[in-house]
């Protein structure tokens, strides 16, 4: 998914400070954002501040609000997520990229929060499974989800309806094939694709998959 | 959240499947939480001031441990235990020891500081390394197989399957001085609680297990708490603090169990008409270091194959050991049998649904074949081999089960407020059992689901049985069905009391207290008369009350593959599988349907994908992840039509396991179909494919 980071908070940082900065964190692999947001301040010479290893002080734009949270600089966004933000919607499976369960929308763009680091989230708006519903109202794709049985231990799930949120934001009307490919970073252990798909069909007003016509038994 | 579970699920697209249960449209009970990301699994919890353990653990087949820094890894800020039990391993990811941090960063820190030496020695980790000779046919049987006009004699293999559930295996334990709690990742929540006392240094009464939610099992997780679960309560003692112990998906796939690996060597004699005589079939199981647990499930004795000599030897390798792994035994044997039937198909110019009718013992299982053909268009099947460069194949395969009786207790509380709540002590691993329970009480005090809370997954509820052996639903059920009668018959006791009705002039229906055939108040109304805060209904299985409610006969299926081949590049396509199951009395159809779809998945994932794959120098697994340990994805995903078969069903039954046995060798005997040369190796890739289409595979 995506490694390229996204900038830190938009109108506070210019794009040379920027690039001297991001130029310093890929060598350091820290840099604190307050010191960013000091630098913006002032004309873009000012010297780029350092920090790390020790905790870092990041704000994270999640499900609309601003969370404050303290970390080791090498945290990943998902892991911010969980250890620190206490948003374990977002679940660890195999933190390398392989499997999708640990997906969140970036700036409404499908990412794998295990391959991206908490620091370089700054900036954008992240939304985790616990951002989609409203309050007493599902996400129609989380209801069709729940119709279609999409779900057995549950634990691929947020990641799955993420994926199927993005797909649906990106393609309205997917077909079958575009939802098997949609769905490809997605890992079910318990085996549910087929209602998936079916709630994906569903949720984009497209009938579900027609099975066979009864036994005579 | 609870108000605006959808429940209405159209049924057009299992148009067979409708009125096949007791709820057709109930959704799972916890689905608002699993979709929300409500649902705190045990790996999702963090308490403040959390400690982390992690295991050292052995990273070759055998070896010694040679240089290790124990000081540097203590001395890495966050560290506060690094102890090295022993210093020679057996199998790669055996644990030798243990550190303590104050977070995983620290950990994985603390681990790398450690900087491990090993010096590797010599191992064996594939069967073939290891296995004896098989042992000698006996007479008669020798006899028969020189009398029979063919023999075939070939040998079938098949791979270690790791279980690979999302939520790794764990623990997170926290001591409160005079009192403990273990939140478990496990199948068995009554089993996690047998022992953890001593390692909280706590009377039992004083320790309890919760698992709300878990993260996939499929037989990995019957051990109890596990060694994670104890390290981790052993350690909350030892610092009053919060621990969480949790495998990383690499030591998941290394040390928590696996599907043993099989060969099973068949020589069977049959006449030119079909006949089958019998013979003598030797399998051999790749334990690890386990001593056991590598049977293989051929013959299956689903089918009369004459007299058989059937022997086995467990292989000892330097590998992890195994755990039950849904229906264990039986997608190797049945990998095993299938193909070899159609093997003897082909050789007396046989048409294998034809031969299978023949040999069937069952006969619903034969009326489900007859079903099966007709569904998947068996008519359309070709000779083995017909087509151009691409060739499509059908096959078979065949399940059973039989129920294993268990004990279980349940509660069933009806409150003054109209509530409802279930209470026994079992867990939902995802099978939708949390769900079954209030089908099943709902079903029988006529309330509505949405008034009943089930209360799972804790050690101080009712005991109930462990996830395995899919013996959860139909062992839990009759004393979930007789409680809720006793409960309900309290209620409609002091309810007639209060109205001056005998009480066996009332029932309760649709929600509605029925009297002269005519709704005379609402459940909750009805329920406001009672005199007391509550009635209570309390029930084991194992009495003859609860056992009235105890259906006949196994669970069966029949499921049939319609594949492509593409001889050119090897790769199998598999199209549609039509998978007819029993299972009894279906209490919740959506999640039977997903039981039945899950486990023709894992079957066609183990069919053609998966394989723990080790160096044959090092014993080292190369695959430990996800990206090279294949498990099958949507994009591969064929078109899977569950039929749940209703006829002279009764009872609650197994469904767990049988679904996910025939389905390797259905599979198996459709590439030959298509190819016209039997792959005798599972997992079915294209280098096999092209293998055996050049007349060199195995």
């Amino acid at each position: 998914m995506t490694m390229t980071p996204d900038p830190p908070p938009r109108g506070q940082v210019s794009r040379r400070s920027f690039l001297q900065t991001m130029g310093v964190s890929a060598a350091a692999a820290a840099v604190q954002a307050q010191a960013e947001r000091a630098d913006a301040a002032q004309p873009s010479s000012a010297p780029t501040t350092l920090s790390g290893p020790g905790p870092i002080e990041i704000t994270l734009n999640v499900n609309g609000s601003d969370r404050r949270l303290t970390i080791d600089p090498a945290t990943t966004l998902m892991e911010a997520l969980r250890w620190h933000a206490g948003l374990t919607g977002t679940k660890e499976v195999c933190d390398r990229a392989a499997c999708g369960t640990c997906s969140v929308l970036i700036d409404g763009r499908l990412v794998n929060s295990c391959m991206m680091l908490a620091y370089d989230a700054q900036g954008s708006r992240v939304t985790t499974i616990e951002g989609l519903a409203r309050p007493g109202s599902l996400d129609p794709i989380q209801e069709s989800f729940i119709r279609h049985d999409a779900l057995q231990c549950g634990y691929c799930t947020p990641g799955l309806i993420l994926a199927s949120k993005a797909l649906l934001g990106a393609n309205p009307r997917p077909t079958l094939d575009q939802i098997k490919k949609g769905l490809a970073g997605n890992i079910c252990r318990c085996g549910t694709y087929t209602n998936v798909f079916n709630a994906v069909l569903d949720a984009s007003g497209q009938s579900p998959l027609m099975d066979s016509e009864a036994p005579d038994a | 959240m609870r108000d605006h579970t959808p429940t209405d699920m159209p049924t057009r697209n299992r148009p067979m499947n409708r009125g096949a249960s007791l709820a057709d449209d109930a959704s799972r009970l916890d689905a608002v939480a699993k979709v929300t990301g409500a649902a705190k699994y045990a790996r999702d919890m963090y308490p403040a001031d959390c400690l982390f353990v992690g295991f050292v653990r052995c990273p070759v087949g055998s070896g010694q441990l040679a240089a290790r820094d124990e000081a540097a890894a203590r001395a890495v800020p966050g560290v506060l235990e690094v102890e090295i039990e022993r210093d020679e391993g057996r199998y790669h990811g055996q644990p030798v020891g243990h550190i303590v941090a104050e977070s995983k960063t620290a950990l994985r820190r603390a681990m790398r500081a450690l900087d491990a030496r090993w010096t590797p020695g010599p191992c064996s980790v594939e069967i073939e390394q290891a296995a004896g000779e098989p042992p000698q046919t006996q007479g008669d049987i020798a006899q028969l197989l020189e009398r029979a006009q063919h023999v075939l004699d070939a040998t079938y293999e098949t791979p270690v399957q790791t279980h690979s559930p999302l939520e790794t295996h764990g623990g997170m334990a926290i001591h409160h001085g005079d009192r403990a709690e273990l939140f478990s990742s496990t199948q068995g929540t009554s089993a996690a609680a047998d022992g953890i006392e001593d390692q909280f240094g706590l009377p039992r009464a004083a320790c309890e297990i919760h698992c709300e939610y878990v993260g996939g099992g499929f037989g990995s997780k019957l051990n109890g708490a596990g060694r994670e679960g104890a390290i981790a309560a052993r350690m909350s003692a030892k610092y009053r603090r919060p621990v969480s112990c949790f495998t990383d998906r690499d030591e998941d796939h290394l040390d928590t169990g696996n599907r043993p690996s099989s060969r099973a060597r068949v020589r069977i004699g049959f006449q030119a008409d079909g006949t089958v005589l019998g013979g003598h079939i030797h399998t051999w199981g790749g334990v690890g270091v386990a001593r056991g647990g590598g049977g293989c499930a051929i013959p299956s004795n689903h089918y009369d194959l004459g007299r058989i000599q059937k022997t086995s030897e467990d292989v000892q390798l330097n590998a992890g050991a195994p755990r039950p792994f849904r229906a264990p035994g039986w997608p190797q044997g049945k990998f095993a049998e299938e193909l070899m039937l159609d093997e003897i198909c082909a050789a007396c110019g046989l048409d294998p649904v034809e031969m299978r009718l023949r040999l069937e013992r069952s006969d619903d299982r034969r009326d489900m074949i007859r079903t099966g053909a007709r569904l998947i268009g068996w008519n359309q099947r070709r000779p083995n081999g017909s087509g151009g460069a691409i060739r499509r194949g059908f096959g078979l395969g065949t399940t059973d089960w039989p129920r294993f009786p268990r004990q279980a207790e349940a509660e069933v509380i009806v409150n003054r407020d109209g509530s409802v709540e279930v209470r026994t002590g079992t867990q939902d691993i995802g099978t939708g059992m949390r769900t079954v329970a209030g089908v099943l009480a709902a079903d029988r005090l006529g309330c509505g689901l949405e008034r009943v809370n089930v209360r799972i997954g804790h050690s101080s509820l009712p005991p109930g049985p462990g996830s395995g052996g899919s013996m959860t639903s139909h062992n839990t059920a009759p004393a979930i069905i007789e409680a809720a009668l006793q409960a309900r018959n309290a209620l409609l006791d002091a309810v007639g009391d209060r109205l001056g009705i005998p009480p066996d002039e009332l029932s309760i229906q649709n929600d509605h207290l029925i009297h002269d055939q005519e709704p005379m108040m609402d459940w909750a109304e009805a329920c406001a008369k009672l005199p007391r805060d509550a009635v209570i209904g309390r029930a084991s299985s194992d009495t003859p009350q609860s056992q009235r409610h105890v259906g006949e006969g196994h669970s069966q299926g029949v499921q049939f593959v319609d594949l492509r081949v593409d001889t050119q590049t090897g790769i199998v396509h598999v199209d549609r599988i039509i998978a007819i199951q029993s299972c009894g009395q279906v209490v919740m159809r959506k999640g039977a349907e997903s039981q039945i779809i899950g486990g023709v998945i894992q079957g066609v994932s183990y069919a053609l994908f998966e394989h723990k794959i080790h160096d044959k120098a090092t014993g080292t697994m190369v695959n430990p992840n996800l990206e090279w340990y294949k498990i099958l994805g949507s994009a591969d995903m064929p078109r899977i039509e569950p039929v749940l078969w209703t006829k002279g069903q009764t009872g609650v039954r197994s469904l767990g396991e049988p679904p996910t046995i025939p389905t390797a060798g259905a599979i198996a005997c459709a590439v030959f179909n298509a190819i016209g040369r039997p792959v005798r190796s599972l997992p079915i890739t294209p280098d096999k494919v092209l293998a055996a289409l050049e007349g060199g595979g195995r």
